[in-house]
């Protein structure tokens, strides 16, 4: 935590990051949708070949425990520090995908001139330029502001694809996120198949 | 990747193809393309805008509504036409000041579903909308068409927020 803490406290200041390059965040969660969008995001804005357009910021965020715990009865005091634990270890596992997928993006891109599947999938890149953030509090305070804090040109969500219901009970971050974050916001959804 | 941007006569439509213009079609500089490179992505511009069914006009004076004749609706849906062509050829302009050839197209129905609807159809890989800025409860009487898309849209959706007002 207190790595994070460091990494924030230096990657602000000014409209970019210290490369000069302006600055992607892409918050993630330890969901297929995030991934998914983190792996999108990977292939559409940082195609090997060519320079880094955009300093890229992971970034999850751990709820404090106490919140997800809730309004519990007896014998939530007890429970805590195991739910703590599991936090904990979410938001490693969640980063250290991250790393992975950025570590080797996959480059699926249709190539009329090859025929074999193989060379279409083997080009794998790596993302130089890319710093993780884990941060504690409920993820709709915590991706708003590393937005401001980075001065970031564009955020990136995944999007759980809640109904209506669904989402005036639980929330929904992407809706959030979409109408109090500053700055351009991008909501990768997986495409739906037409039945 | 299609990029299919949604415009209208509204400031925020504009400065979403202009954001657009300047952050995501940068790629075009390359000097050399390598073959295995992915292609720059395509632009393409849409405009939606609802069809005509009936005419009901109200006279201002007391009396009763005047059921608009057919001419009259067919000269209405000419303006309607003309004014969706007009915009259209002025974003299309946009784009080739910068260097960016867009295809313009123009879709009827209700502007938020024939919006979704044209992305699908386009196989867009990214369908940008320019966002008014509502407050939450603006956004719920007038309704917000980012709001549907982004709710609704098959791919995946940027919304590109106004320019924040100093203050």
């Amino acid at each position: 935590m207190a790595a994070a803490e460091a990494a924030a406290a230096g990657g602000g200041g000014g409209g970019s990051s210290s490369s000069g390059k302006p600055v992607m965040v892409v918050g993630i969660d330890d969901s297929d949708h995030s991934y998914y969008a983190l792996e999108w995001t990977l292939q559409h804005f940082f195609t090997p070949g060519g320079a880094q357009q955009y300093h890229l910021v992971v970034l999850t965020a751990k709820p404090p425990a106490s919140s997800v715990i809730g309004i519990a009865g007896v014998g939530s005091a007890e429970l805590l520090p195991t739910v703590e634990a599991d936090l904990k270890r979410t938001v490693v596992r969640v980063i250290d995908k991250a790393k992975k997928l950025c570590a080797e993006i996959e480059m699926l891109h249709d190539d009329p001139a090859a025929d074999d599947l193989d060379l279409l999938r083997r080009r794998s890149a790596q993302v130089a330029d890319v710093s993780y953030e884990t941060i504690e509090g409920d993820a709709r305070n915590v991706i708003c502001e590393a937005v401001d804090r980075h001065h970031a040109e564009i955020l990136v969500v995944g999007c759980h694809g809640y109904s209506y219901w669904k989402r005036a009970v639980l929330g929904s971050v992407s809706d959030y996120c979409t109408h109090h974050a500053h700055c351009t916001v991008m909501i990768v959804k997986r495409p739906k198949h037409k039945h | 990747m299609k990029v299919v941007v949604a415009v209208d006569d509204s400031d925020g439509s504009r400065h979403a193809l202009a954001w657009v213009l300047d952050h995501l079609l940068v790629a075009e500089q390359e000097p050399e393309p390598e073959p295995e490179r992915q292609p720059p992505p395509e632009l393409v511009v849409v405009h939606a805008h609802e069809p005509l069914r009936h005419i009901v006009m109200y006279p201002v004076g007391p009396g009763s509504a005047v059921y608009g004749a057919p001419s009259m609706m067919e000269a209405v849906r000419a303006a309607q036409a003309e004014s969706a062509r007009g915009l259209l050829d002025r974003a299309k302009r946009i784009c080739q000041r910068r260097g960016v050839a867009a295809e313009a197209v123009a879709v009827e129905g209700e502007p938020r579903e024939a919006l979704c609807r044209a992305a699908a159809d386009m196989g867009a890989g990214l369908l940008v909308l320019g966002s008014r800025g509502l407050g939450a409860i603006k956004r719920a009487f007038l309704g917000s068409v980012s709001d549907y898309c982004a709710h609704h849209a098959t791919c995946p959706i940027m919304v590109v927020k106004p320019p924040a007002a100093t203050s």
